[in-house]
């Protein structure tokens, strides 16, 4: 029965890791430079889940639940703004004057977040549904 | 006569129940868990085939003649296997109940090709925890009335 709840948490940890990639994304919006220093726009990230929870104690959530298999970086390319005067502007080839920025995309960013958040809720409700048969199995006792 | 008590009338059947519907929760909670998995197939199993098969073991152990009667052909007693393993439904060696269940179809697949119904889902989740309930309450009631008769002898 506890393995219950297992499933329903596994749930809401991936959603939550998806909400906070969501918010990373959007946070490094502008940021053109890595943790070094070197002038690498930052690449949205890309949360991909799979079924099952290596992680999970109980065996039932093994096998039923859900967890993050990797966190990706989006390969699709970057946002190029016309800015000849700026120092990180490509030098050559066609691109020549343009800047590259994170291909990070807001509207797609919001729309994650407020999927992730509608489906932690439904998460959150399994959960207490879960909780509620419990205490019921638990009243037979007393 | 001990087990016989735990074993009479409607018992048997609500702890099925209970069993079941603990398990189907587990399936249910496990699809909303992967609303957003890619390649993902909600799994299911069908009540109706699942009532309809506890149906036909309280019918047969009707047939059988009441458990525990002196004299009479005895019904299934405790270890005799009360219910008749289904396609999904089966009863392990430890008593648990095991269900194979099906993924479900109907619904359209989307982009990352799960065709998830979280409508569906929640009203099942629902539908589960109301079965849930109603079979611990009247297993309840089954140990107060036990209760009771029990506290008249001493």
């Amino acid at each position: 029965m506890y393995g219950l709840l297992d499933i329903s948490t596994s749930g809401m940890i991936a959603q939550r890791t998806r909400l906070a990639v969501s918010a990373a994304n959007l946070a490094n919006r502008n940021t053109v430079f890595d943790a070094q220093g070197n002038f690498s726009p930052y690449r949205a990230r890309r949360v991909v889940f799979a079924p099952g929870d290596p992680s999970a104690q109980n065996p039932a959530a093994r096998t039923m639940g859900v967890h993050v298999a990797q966190i990706s970086l989006d390969q699709s390319d970057f946002n190029y703004r016309y800015d000849p005067g700026n120092p990180n502007a490509i030098q050559t080839g066609p691109r020549q004057g343009y800047v590259p920025e994170p291909n990070v995309n807001p509207v797609v960013e919001q729309m994650n977040a407020m999927e992730a958040g509608r489906a932690y809720e439904a998460n959150v409700a399994a959960a207490e549904a879960t909780k509620a048969m419990v205490a019921q199995a638990l009243r037979l006792l007393a | 006569m001990i087990p016989d008590l735990f074993n009479s009338g409607g018992m048997p059947a609500l702890e099925l129940g209970l069993r079941f519907a603990a398990e189907r929760q587990k399936l249910l909670a496990s699809n909303i868990a992967n609303l957003n998995t890619p390649n993902y197939r909600p799994l299911d199993v069908s009540t109706r085939d699942f009532q309809a098969a506890l149906a036909r073991a309280i019918d047969d152990r009707r047939a059988a003649g009441p458990a525990g009667q002196a004299g009479s052909a005895r019904g299934p007693s405790a270890a005799e296997p009360f219910f008749k393993d289904t396609n999904e439904v089966r009863v392990g060696p430890d008593g648990r109940l095991e269900l194979s269940p099906r993924t479900a179809s109907g619904n359209i697949l989307f982009h990352d090709r799960n065709n998830r119904d979280l409508e569906r889902n929640m009203q099942a989740l629902a539908e589960n925890s109301a079965y849930f309930r109603t079979s611990a309450e009247l297993l309840r009631s089954r140990f107060e009335i036990l209760r009771t008769a029990i506290s008249q002898r001493v």
